[in-house]
Protein backbone atom coordinates (compact mmCIF):
# COMPACT_ATOMS: atom_id res chain seq x y z
CA UNK A 1 0.00 0.00 0.00
CA UNK A 2 2.80 2.42 1.01
CA UNK A 3 4.44 1.48 -2.58
CA UNK A 4 1.33 2.61 -4.21
CA UNK A 5 1.16 5.68 -2.47
CA UNK A 6 4.86 6.20 -3.61
CA UNK A 7 4.43 5.29 -7.07
CA UNK A 8 0.85 7.72 -7.55
CA UNK A 9 2.98 10.34 -5.59
CA UNK A 10 0.83 13.70 -5.95
CA UNK A 11 2.42 15.74 -8.99
CA UNK A 12 2.43 18.83 -6.97
CA UNK A 13 5.34 17.56 -5.29
CA UNK A 14 6.83 16.82 -8.54
CA UNK A 15 6.51 20.15 -9.63
CA UNK A 16 7.74 21.93 -6.32
CA UNK A 17 11.24 20.03 -6.98
CA UNK A 18 11.37 20.61 -10.01
CA UNK A 19 10.86 24.69 -8.83
CA UNK A 20 13.56 24.61 -6.09
CA UNK A 21 15.83 22.26 -8.26
CA UNK A 22 15.59 25.63 -11.24
CA UNK A 23 15.51 28.27 -8.87
CA UNK A 24 18.64 26.89 -6.50
CA UNK A 25 21.35 27.14 -9.34
CA UNK A 26 19.87 31.00 -10.34
CA UNK A 27 20.26 32.27 -7.01
CA UNK A 28 23.49 30.58 -6.40
CA UNK A 29 25.25 29.45 -9.92
CA UNK A 30 27.61 26.46 -9.88
CA UNK A 31 29.84 26.43 -12.85
CA UNK A 32 29.94 23.27 -13.90
CA UNK A 33 32.63 22.37 -16.78
CA UNK A 34 31.16 22.23 -20.36
CA UNK A 35 32.90 20.28 -22.77
CA UNK A 36 32.51 21.26 -26.51
CA UNK A 37 31.27 18.45 -28.68
CA UNK A 38 31.97 17.80 -32.77
CA UNK A 39 28.57 19.18 -34.08
CA UNK A 40 29.57 22.26 -32.41
CA UNK A 41 33.38 22.27 -33.15
CA UNK A 42 32.03 21.92 -36.68
CA UNK A 43 30.13 25.67 -36.99
CA UNK A 44 33.17 27.06 -34.53
CA UNK A 45 35.98 26.24 -37.30
CA UNK A 46 34.15 27.32 -39.86
CA UNK A 47 33.50 30.58 -38.85
CA UNK A 48 37.58 30.33 -37.54
CA UNK A 49 38.20 29.70 -41.08
CA UNK A 50 36.91 32.74 -42.33
CA UNK A 51 37.54 36.76 -42.63
CA UNK A 52 36.59 40.10 -43.55
CA UNK A 53 35.91 39.70 -46.93
CA UNK A 54 33.88 36.86 -46.01
CA UNK A 55 29.78 36.72 -45.86
CA UNK A 56 27.46 34.61 -43.19
CA UNK A 57 24.00 34.33 -43.49
CA UNK A 58 21.98 33.86 -40.16
CA UNK A 59 18.19 33.40 -40.45
CA UNK A 60 16.29 33.80 -37.35
CA UNK A 61 13.65 31.19 -37.35
CA UNK A 62 12.56 31.11 -33.83
CA UNK A 63 10.09 33.15 -31.90
CA UNK A 64 9.38 34.12 -27.66
CA UNK A 65 8.78 30.33 -27.22
CA UNK A 66 12.38 29.15 -27.93
CA UNK A 67 14.34 32.18 -26.57
CA UNK A 68 15.49 30.89 -23.49
CA UNK A 69 17.27 28.03 -25.52
CA UNK A 70 18.47 30.23 -28.72
CA UNK A 71 18.67 33.69 -27.60
CA UNK A 72 22.28 32.60 -26.08
CA UNK A 73 23.29 30.52 -29.49
CA UNK A 74 22.45 33.66 -31.87
CA UNK A 75 24.34 35.71 -29.23
CA UNK A 76 27.59 33.98 -29.43
CA UNK A 77 27.74 33.30 -32.80
CA UNK A 78 26.95 37.13 -33.75
CA UNK A 79 29.59 37.79 -31.20
CA UNK A 80 32.37 35.38 -33.15
CA UNK A 81 31.13 36.85 -36.25
CA UNK A 82 31.68 40.42 -35.23
CA UNK A 83 35.22 39.72 -33.48
CA UNK A 84 36.78 38.59 -36.72
CA UNK A 85 35.02 41.35 -38.44
CA UNK A 86 33.13 39.11 -40.63
CA UNK A 87 29.90 40.59 -42.89
CA UNK A 88 27.06 39.14 -41.21
CA UNK A 89 23.64 39.44 -43.48
CA UNK A 90 20.53 38.95 -40.96
CA UNK A 91 17.00 37.81 -42.15
CA UNK A 92 13.82 36.30 -40.69
CA UNK A 93 11.63 33.30 -42.14
CA UNK A 94 10.00 32.37 -39.24
CA UNK A 95 6.29 34.09 -38.93
CA UNK A 96 5.53 34.55 -35.23
CA UNK A 97 8.53 36.75 -33.62
CA UNK A 98 11.69 36.25 -35.79
CA UNK A 99 12.43 39.19 -36.74
CA UNK A 100 11.67 40.55 -33.65
CA UNK A 101 14.00 38.31 -31.83
CA UNK A 102 16.27 39.43 -34.79
CA UNK A 103 15.71 42.48 -33.76
CA UNK A 104 16.65 42.12 -30.35
CA UNK A 105 19.24 39.91 -30.43
CA UNK A 106 21.46 42.29 -33.29
CA UNK A 107 20.65 45.15 -31.71
CA UNK A 108 21.75 44.22 -28.51
CA UNK A 109 25.27 42.30 -29.68
CA UNK A 110 26.17 44.99 -32.49
CA UNK A 111 26.56 47.57 -29.78
CA UNK A 112 29.48 45.48 -28.70
CA UNK A 113 31.45 46.22 -31.40
CA UNK A 114 32.32 49.02 -33.80
CA UNK A 115 30.58 48.30 -36.70
CA UNK A 116 28.97 50.22 -39.60
CA UNK A 117 25.26 48.90 -40.82
CA UNK A 118 24.84 48.47 -44.21
CA UNK A 119 28.61 47.72 -44.15
CA UNK A 120 29.87 45.30 -42.28
CA UNK A 121 26.03 43.86 -41.00
CA UNK A 122 22.37 44.46 -42.14
CA UNK A 123 18.90 43.04 -40.85
CA UNK A 124 16.82 42.85 -43.61
CA UNK A 125 14.05 41.72 -41.61
CA UNK A 126 10.52 39.07 -42.08
CA UNK A 127 9.72 37.94 -45.31
CA UNK A 128 6.77 35.74 -45.66
CA UNK A 129 6.13 32.53 -47.44
CA UNK A 130 8.64 30.13 -46.21
CA UNK A 131 10.63 28.41 -48.41
CA UNK A 132 9.62 30.78 -51.24
CA UNK A 133 12.06 33.41 -50.08
CA UNK A 134 14.53 30.91 -49.01
CA UNK A 135 14.93 29.84 -52.68
CA UNK A 136 14.40 33.09 -54.38
CA UNK A 137 17.45 34.37 -52.61
CA UNK A 138 19.75 32.16 -54.41
CA UNK A 139 18.75 34.15 -57.86
CA UNK A 140 19.01 37.80 -56.15
CA UNK A 141 18.94 39.04 -52.14
CA UNK A 142 18.21 42.42 -53.03
CA UNK A 143 14.91 41.14 -55.44
CA UNK A 144 13.53 39.36 -52.22
CA UNK A 145 14.83 42.21 -49.95
CA UNK A 146 14.42 45.36 -51.60
CA UNK A 147 14.35 47.28 -47.80
CA UNK A 148 15.58 46.02 -44.41
CA UNK A 149 13.89 46.28 -41.37
CA UNK A 150 13.59 49.88 -41.13
CA UNK A 151 12.39 50.23 -44.63
CA UNK A 152 15.51 51.49 -45.87
CA UNK A 153 16.53 50.14 -49.42
CA UNK A 154 19.10 47.89 -49.70
CA UNK A 155 19.95 48.55 -52.95
CA UNK A 156 22.44 51.65 -51.43
CA UNK A 157 24.03 49.28 -49.01
CA UNK A 158 27.53 48.41 -49.69
CA UNK A 159 26.93 45.01 -48.23
CA UNK A 160 23.61 43.92 -50.62
CA UNK A 161 25.56 45.48 -53.55
CA UNK A 162 28.53 42.98 -52.80
CA UNK A 163 26.72 40.26 -51.51
CA UNK A 164 24.08 39.02 -54.44
CA UNK A 165 22.80 35.93 -53.80
CA UNK A 166 24.66 32.60 -51.87
CA UNK A 167 26.92 31.98 -54.46
CA UNK A 168 28.99 34.96 -52.59
CA UNK A 169 27.48 33.50 -48.81
CA UNK A 170 30.07 31.39 -47.52
CA UNK A 171 27.83 29.34 -44.88
CA UNK A 172 23.57 30.14 -43.67
CA UNK A 173 22.98 29.72 -39.74
CA UNK A 174 19.64 28.67 -39.18
CA UNK A 175 18.35 29.27 -35.60
CA UNK A 176 15.53 27.46 -35.26
CA UNK A 177 12.15 26.11 -34.41
CA UNK A 178 9.95 23.69 -36.00
CA UNK A 179 10.96 22.87 -39.74
CA UNK A 180 12.70 25.88 -41.39
CA UNK A 181 16.19 24.47 -40.36
CA UNK A 182 15.52 21.88 -42.19
CA UNK A 183 14.72 23.66 -45.29
CA UNK A 184 17.91 25.25 -45.06
CA UNK A 185 19.93 21.93 -44.84
CA UNK A 186 17.52 20.07 -47.96
CA UNK A 187 16.45 22.73 -50.25
CA UNK A 188 19.05 25.32 -49.89
CA UNK A 189 22.66 23.38 -49.49
CA UNK A 190 21.27 20.75 -51.72
CA UNK A 191 20.55 23.12 -54.59
CA UNK A 192 23.00 26.19 -54.19
CA UNK A 193 25.76 23.89 -52.34
CA UNK A 194 25.77 26.52 -49.88
CA UNK A 195 27.24 25.18 -46.04
CA UNK A 196 24.23 25.03 -43.72
CA UNK A 197 24.84 25.41 -39.85
CA UNK A 198 21.64 24.70 -37.63
CA UNK A 199 21.08 25.69 -33.72
CA UNK A 200 17.74 24.46 -32.57
CA UNK A 201 16.20 23.97 -29.13
CA UNK A 202 17.18 20.09 -27.78
CA UNK A 203 13.69 18.79 -28.55
CA UNK A 204 14.24 19.08 -31.96
CA UNK A 205 18.54 18.26 -32.43
CA UNK A 206 18.05 14.40 -32.79
CA UNK A 207 16.20 14.65 -36.48
CA UNK A 208 19.18 16.81 -37.41
CA UNK A 209 21.89 14.25 -36.80
CA UNK A 210 20.67 12.98 -40.26
CA UNK A 211 21.56 16.14 -41.98
CA UNK A 212 24.71 16.41 -40.38
CA UNK A 213 26.22 12.96 -40.89
CA UNK A 214 25.06 13.07 -44.83
CA UNK A 215 27.08 16.13 -44.89
CA UNK A 216 24.17 18.27 -45.41
CA UNK A 217 25.16 20.34 -42.65
CA UNK A 218 28.24 21.51 -41.11
CA UNK A 219 26.94 22.21 -37.81
CA UNK A 220 24.71 21.15 -35.17
CA UNK A 221 24.21 23.62 -32.07
CA UNK A 222 21.41 21.74 -29.86
CA UNK A 223 19.39 23.31 -27.15
CA UNK A 224 21.17 25.15 -24.34
CA UNK A 225 23.91 22.37 -24.42
CA UNK A 226 25.13 23.49 -27.55
CA UNK A 227 25.03 27.19 -26.83
CA UNK A 228 27.21 26.35 -23.87
CA UNK A 229 29.54 24.74 -26.08
CA UNK A 230 29.93 27.72 -28.86
CA UNK A 231 30.07 29.87 -25.70
CA UNK A 232 33.07 27.90 -24.04
CA UNK A 233 34.95 27.56 -27.33
CA UNK A 234 34.24 31.48 -28.12
CA UNK A 235 35.48 32.29 -24.31
CA UNK A 236 38.98 30.04 -24.48
CA UNK A 237 39.91 31.38 -27.73
CA UNK A 238 38.61 35.55 -27.26
CA UNK A 239 40.12 37.58 -24.41
CA UNK A 240 36.96 39.60 -25.91
CA UNK A 241 34.77 37.48 -25.53
CA UNK A 242 35.80 36.36 -21.81
CA UNK A 243 35.46 40.46 -20.98
CA UNK A 244 31.83 40.70 -22.55
CA UNK A 245 30.67 36.90 -21.15
CA UNK A 246 32.23 38.40 -17.61
CA UNK A 247 30.01 41.11 -17.71
CA UNK A 248 26.85 40.27 -14.78
CA UNK A 249 24.05 41.14 -17.11
CA UNK A 250 25.87 38.83 -19.83
CA UNK A 251 27.09 36.29 -17.20
CA UNK A 252 23.11 35.84 -16.37
CA UNK A 253 21.94 35.79 -19.62
CA UNK A 254 24.48 33.00 -20.87
CA UNK A 255 24.17 29.79 -21.88
CA UNK A 256 26.69 28.17 -19.39
CA UNK A 257 24.64 29.53 -16.23
CA UNK A 258 21.37 28.01 -17.79
CA UNK A 259 23.50 24.69 -17.97
CA UNK A 260 23.44 24.63 -13.85
CA UNK A 261 19.50 25.09 -14.26
CA UNK A 262 19.18 22.49 -17.16
CA UNK A 263 21.87 20.01 -15.46
CA UNK A 264 20.00 20.18 -11.60
CA UNK A 265 16.31 19.46 -13.82
CA UNK A 266 17.93 16.56 -15.26
CA UNK A 267 19.02 14.90 -12.53
CA UNK A 268 15.54 15.67 -10.90
CA UNK A 269 14.08 14.10 -13.96
CA UNK A 270 16.22 11.19 -13.92
CA UNK A 271 16.01 10.48 -9.84
CA UNK A 272 12.48 10.51 -10.34
CA UNK A 273 12.21 7.97 -13.31
CA UNK A 274 14.53 5.41 -10.71
CA UNK A 275 13.00 5.68 -8.44
CA UNK A 276 9.56 5.08 -10.11
CA UNK A 277 10.98 2.37 -11.78
CA UNK A 278 12.17 0.82 -8.79
CA UNK A 279 8.61 1.32 -6.70
CA UNK A 280 6.86 -0.22 -9.81
CA UNK A 281 8.95 -3.66 -9.95
CA UNK A 282 8.49 -3.65 -5.99
CA UNK A 283 4.92 -3.34 -6.60
CA UNK A 284 4.98 -6.15 -8.99
CA UNK A 285 7.03 -8.17 -7.09
CA UNK A 286 4.57 -8.21 -4.32
CA UNK A 287 1.46 -8.46 -6.77
CA UNK A 288 2.95 -12.10 -8.19
CA UNK A 289 3.36 -13.08 -4.43
CA UNK B 1 -13.71 25.65 -67.33
CA UNK B 2 -14.29 26.36 -62.90
CA UNK B 3 -11.98 23.25 -62.55
CA UNK B 4 -10.03 22.29 -65.83
CA UNK B 5 -8.53 25.84 -65.46
CA UNK B 6 -6.79 25.19 -62.36
CA UNK B 7 -5.95 21.86 -63.47
CA UNK B 8 -4.33 23.22 -66.70
CA UNK B 9 -2.77 26.03 -64.52
CA UNK B 10 -1.29 23.61 -61.81
CA UNK B 11 -0.38 21.23 -63.80
CA UNK B 12 2.09 23.87 -65.86
CA UNK B 13 3.12 25.70 -62.67
CA UNK B 14 3.75 22.29 -61.65
CA UNK B 15 5.67 20.80 -64.05
CA UNK B 16 7.80 23.99 -65.11
CA UNK B 17 10.35 23.72 -62.43
CA UNK B 18 11.03 19.96 -63.15
CA UNK B 19 11.71 20.92 -66.62
CA UNK B 20 13.73 23.88 -65.76
CA UNK B 21 15.97 21.73 -63.44
CA UNK B 22 16.86 19.29 -66.67
CA UNK B 23 17.41 21.72 -68.82
CA UNK B 24 19.52 24.49 -67.88
CA UNK B 25 18.90 26.92 -71.04
CA UNK B 26 18.75 30.62 -70.18
CA UNK B 27 15.52 31.38 -71.17
CA UNK B 28 13.99 28.74 -69.39
CA UNK B 29 15.92 29.22 -66.39
CA UNK B 30 14.94 33.29 -66.14
CA UNK B 31 11.03 31.94 -66.84
CA UNK B 32 12.00 29.47 -63.56
CA UNK B 33 13.30 32.79 -61.26
CA UNK B 34 10.16 34.91 -62.65
CA UNK B 35 8.05 32.11 -60.87
CA UNK B 36 9.88 32.00 -58.04
CA UNK B 37 9.03 35.63 -57.44
CA UNK B 38 5.69 35.19 -57.89
CA UNK B 39 5.66 32.14 -55.84
CA UNK B 40 7.13 34.93 -52.74
CA UNK B 41 4.20 37.12 -53.86
CA UNK B 42 1.23 33.82 -53.91
CA UNK B 43 2.83 32.73 -50.51
CA UNK B 44 1.58 35.80 -48.75
CA UNK B 45 -1.77 35.64 -49.92
CA UNK B 46 -1.78 32.81 -46.89
CA UNK B 47 -1.28 34.67 -44.28
CA UNK B 48 -4.98 37.42 -45.04
CA UNK B 49 -6.47 33.90 -45.68
CA UNK B 50 -5.72 32.30 -42.56
CA UNK B 51 -6.51 35.98 -40.81
CA UNK B 52 -10.32 35.72 -42.54
CA UNK B 53 -10.59 32.39 -41.42
CA UNK B 54 -9.51 32.75 -37.71
CA UNK B 55 -11.49 35.71 -37.51
CA UNK B 56 -14.53 33.80 -38.95
CA UNK B 57 -14.38 30.72 -36.73
CA UNK B 58 -14.05 33.03 -33.46
CA UNK B 59 -16.93 35.79 -34.22
CA UNK B 60 -19.15 32.27 -35.02
CA UNK B 61 -18.01 31.25 -31.55
CA UNK B 62 -19.13 34.14 -29.85
CA UNK B 63 -22.31 34.54 -32.29
CA UNK B 64 -23.13 30.95 -30.60
CA UNK B 65 -21.88 31.88 -26.74
CA UNK B 66 -19.73 28.34 -27.29
CA UNK B 67 -17.49 27.13 -24.60
CA UNK B 68 -14.87 29.38 -24.03
CA UNK B 69 -16.37 32.41 -26.39
CA UNK B 70 -14.63 35.35 -23.81
CA UNK B 71 -11.30 33.87 -25.21
CA UNK B 72 -12.72 34.31 -28.36
CA UNK B 73 -12.77 38.18 -27.71
CA UNK B 74 -9.89 38.36 -26.56
CA UNK B 75 -8.05 36.44 -29.63
CA UNK B 76 -10.02 39.27 -31.87
CA UNK B 77 -9.51 41.95 -29.84
CA UNK B 78 -5.44 41.07 -29.59
CA UNK B 79 -5.06 40.37 -33.31
CA UNK B 80 -6.77 43.80 -34.34
CA UNK B 81 -4.44 45.97 -31.89
CA UNK B 82 -1.44 44.24 -32.87
CA UNK B 83 -2.25 43.98 -36.89
CA UNK B 84 -3.88 47.89 -36.05
CA UNK B 85 0.23 49.06 -34.61
CA UNK B 86 1.80 46.47 -37.33
CA UNK B 87 0.13 48.10 -40.52
CA UNK B 88 0.47 52.09 -39.02
CA UNK B 89 4.47 51.39 -37.70
CA UNK B 90 5.80 51.15 -41.51
CA UNK B 91 6.71 48.31 -44.03
CA UNK B 92 8.03 45.79 -41.13
CA UNK B 93 5.56 46.99 -38.47
CA UNK B 94 7.62 48.60 -35.38
CA UNK B 95 5.83 50.96 -34.27
CA UNK B 96 6.85 51.28 -30.65
CA UNK B 97 3.79 50.15 -29.00
CA UNK B 98 3.93 47.08 -31.50
CA UNK B 99 7.08 46.04 -29.99
CA UNK B 100 5.97 47.33 -26.79
CA UNK B 101 3.32 44.68 -26.89
CA UNK B 102 5.43 42.34 -28.31
CA UNK B 103 8.21 42.62 -25.68
CA UNK B 104 5.98 42.66 -22.34
CA UNK B 105 2.67 40.65 -23.67
CA UNK B 106 3.86 37.82 -26.16
CA UNK B 107 7.18 37.15 -25.39
CA UNK B 108 6.42 36.31 -21.70
CA UNK B 109 3.40 34.59 -22.38
CA UNK B 110 4.85 32.08 -24.70
CA UNK B 111 8.09 31.57 -22.44
CA UNK B 112 5.77 30.51 -19.70
CA UNK B 113 3.56 28.25 -21.68
CA UNK B 114 6.89 26.80 -23.27
CA UNK B 115 8.54 26.83 -19.46
CA UNK B 116 6.08 24.85 -17.62
CA UNK B 117 6.94 22.04 -20.33
CA UNK B 118 9.76 21.50 -17.85
CA UNK B 119 7.04 20.58 -14.47
CA UNK B 120 4.73 18.05 -17.06
CA UNK B 121 7.47 16.75 -18.36
CA UNK B 122 9.02 15.17 -15.10
CA UNK B 123 5.81 14.28 -13.73
CA UNK B 124 5.18 12.34 -16.93
CA UNK B 125 8.46 10.91 -17.32
CA UNK B 126 7.54 9.51 -13.55
CA UNK B 127 4.31 8.38 -14.28
CA UNK B 128 4.78 6.70 -17.71
CA UNK B 129 8.24 6.32 -18.19
CA UNK B 130 8.42 2.08 -16.85
CA UNK B 131 10.85 -0.43 -18.33
CA UNK B 132 7.69 -2.83 -18.74
CA UNK B 133 9.05 -5.01 -21.47
CA UNK B 134 12.41 -5.52 -23.69
CA UNK B 135 11.53 -1.79 -26.25
CA UNK B 136 10.75 0.01 -23.14
CA UNK B 137 14.06 -0.39 -21.33
CA UNK B 138 16.22 -0.02 -24.09
CA UNK B 139 14.18 3.29 -24.66
CA UNK B 140 14.42 3.93 -21.27
CA UNK B 141 18.23 3.33 -20.98
CA UNK B 142 18.95 5.46 -24.49
CA UNK B 143 16.74 8.35 -22.67
CA UNK B 144 18.83 8.14 -19.51
CA UNK B 145 22.54 8.17 -21.08
CA UNK B 146 21.38 10.86 -23.53
CA UNK B 147 19.79 13.19 -20.63
CA UNK B 148 23.14 12.72 -18.58
CA UNK B 149 25.34 13.20 -21.46
CA UNK B 150 23.54 16.87 -22.25
CA UNK B 151 24.83 17.87 -18.62
CA UNK B 152 28.09 18.16 -17.17
CA UNK B 153 27.12 15.81 -14.16
CA UNK B 154 27.26 12.78 -16.85
CA UNK B 155 31.05 13.22 -17.45
CA UNK B 156 31.81 14.29 -13.71
CA UNK B 157 30.14 10.97 -12.63
CA UNK B 158 31.60 8.49 -15.43
CA UNK B 159 35.15 10.41 -15.85
CA UNK B 160 34.31 11.39 -19.20
CA UNK B 161 32.48 8.82 -20.91
CA UNK B 162 28.90 10.17 -20.96
CA UNK B 163 29.07 12.36 -23.61
CA UNK B 164 30.71 10.50 -26.56
CA UNK B 165 28.39 7.60 -25.46
CA UNK B 166 25.33 10.25 -26.29
CA UNK B 167 27.21 11.16 -29.02
CA UNK B 168 27.19 8.06 -30.39
CA UNK B 169 23.58 7.56 -29.61
CA UNK B 170 22.84 10.40 -31.70
CA UNK B 171 24.91 9.55 -34.37
CA UNK B 172 24.64 6.13 -35.22
CA UNK B 173 21.18 4.89 -34.14
CA UNK B 174 19.50 7.91 -33.72
CA UNK B 175 20.40 9.10 -37.19
CA UNK B 176 19.90 6.03 -38.81
CA UNK B 177 16.34 5.87 -37.47
CA UNK B 178 15.44 9.74 -38.40
CA UNK B 179 16.84 8.88 -41.87
CA UNK B 180 14.28 6.41 -42.55
CA UNK B 181 11.53 8.72 -40.89
CA UNK B 182 12.98 11.38 -43.10
CA UNK B 183 12.72 9.53 -46.78
CA UNK B 184 10.02 8.08 -45.88
CA UNK B 185 8.14 11.50 -45.41
CA UNK B 186 9.74 12.87 -48.25
CA UNK B 187 8.36 9.93 -50.78
CA UNK B 188 5.27 10.42 -49.50
CA UNK B 189 5.16 14.16 -49.97
CA UNK B 190 6.82 13.59 -53.76
CA UNK B 191 4.05 11.07 -54.25
CA UNK B 192 1.56 13.23 -52.95
CA UNK B 193 2.70 16.31 -55.14
CA UNK B 194 2.72 14.00 -58.47
CA UNK B 195 -0.97 13.54 -57.71
CA UNK B 196 -1.42 16.60 -57.10
CA UNK B 197 0.47 18.14 -60.54
CA UNK B 198 -1.44 15.35 -62.22
CA UNK B 199 -4.73 15.98 -61.01
CA UNK B 200 -5.55 12.58 -59.31
CA UNK B 201 -5.60 14.82 -55.71
CA UNK B 202 -8.01 17.40 -56.44
CA UNK B 203 -9.29 18.28 -52.74
CA UNK B 204 -7.54 21.44 -53.33
CA UNK B 205 -10.64 22.50 -55.44
CA UNK B 206 -12.87 22.26 -52.83
CA UNK B 207 -16.15 21.02 -51.85
CA UNK B 208 -18.11 19.67 -55.08
CA UNK B 209 -15.28 20.17 -57.28
CA UNK B 210 -13.28 17.06 -56.57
Amino acid sequence: MKVEKLLYIDRRIIYLLVAIGALIPIIRPIGLPVVPTSPVKGLFDKIEGLGPDDAVMISFDYGPSSEPELNPMAAAILRHLFIRRIRVIVVAIFPLGGVSMAIQEVGRVSKEFDLEYGVDFVNLGYKDGGQAPMKAMGVSIQDVFPADVDGRPTRDMPLIQEVKNYEDIDVVISLATGVIGEWWANLINAQFGVDVAVGCTAVSAPKYYAYLRSGQMIGLLGGLKGASEYEKLLIDRYPKARELYARPDEAKRSAMTGMDVQSIVHIIIIAFIIFGNTMYFILRRSQRR
Amino acid sequence: MKRTLPLFLTFVVGMFPIFAFFVPHRAVSNLNQQLDTWLVIVAAFALPLGVVNLVGSNIDKIKRKQRGWPYSVVLIAGLCIMAFYGIVGGEQGFHPYFQYMFVNMVSPLQATMFSLLAFYVASAAYRAFRARNIEATVLLAAAIIVMMGRIPFGDMLTGGKMTPISEWIMTKPNAAAQRGIIIGAALGAASMQIRVILGIERTYLGKGQE
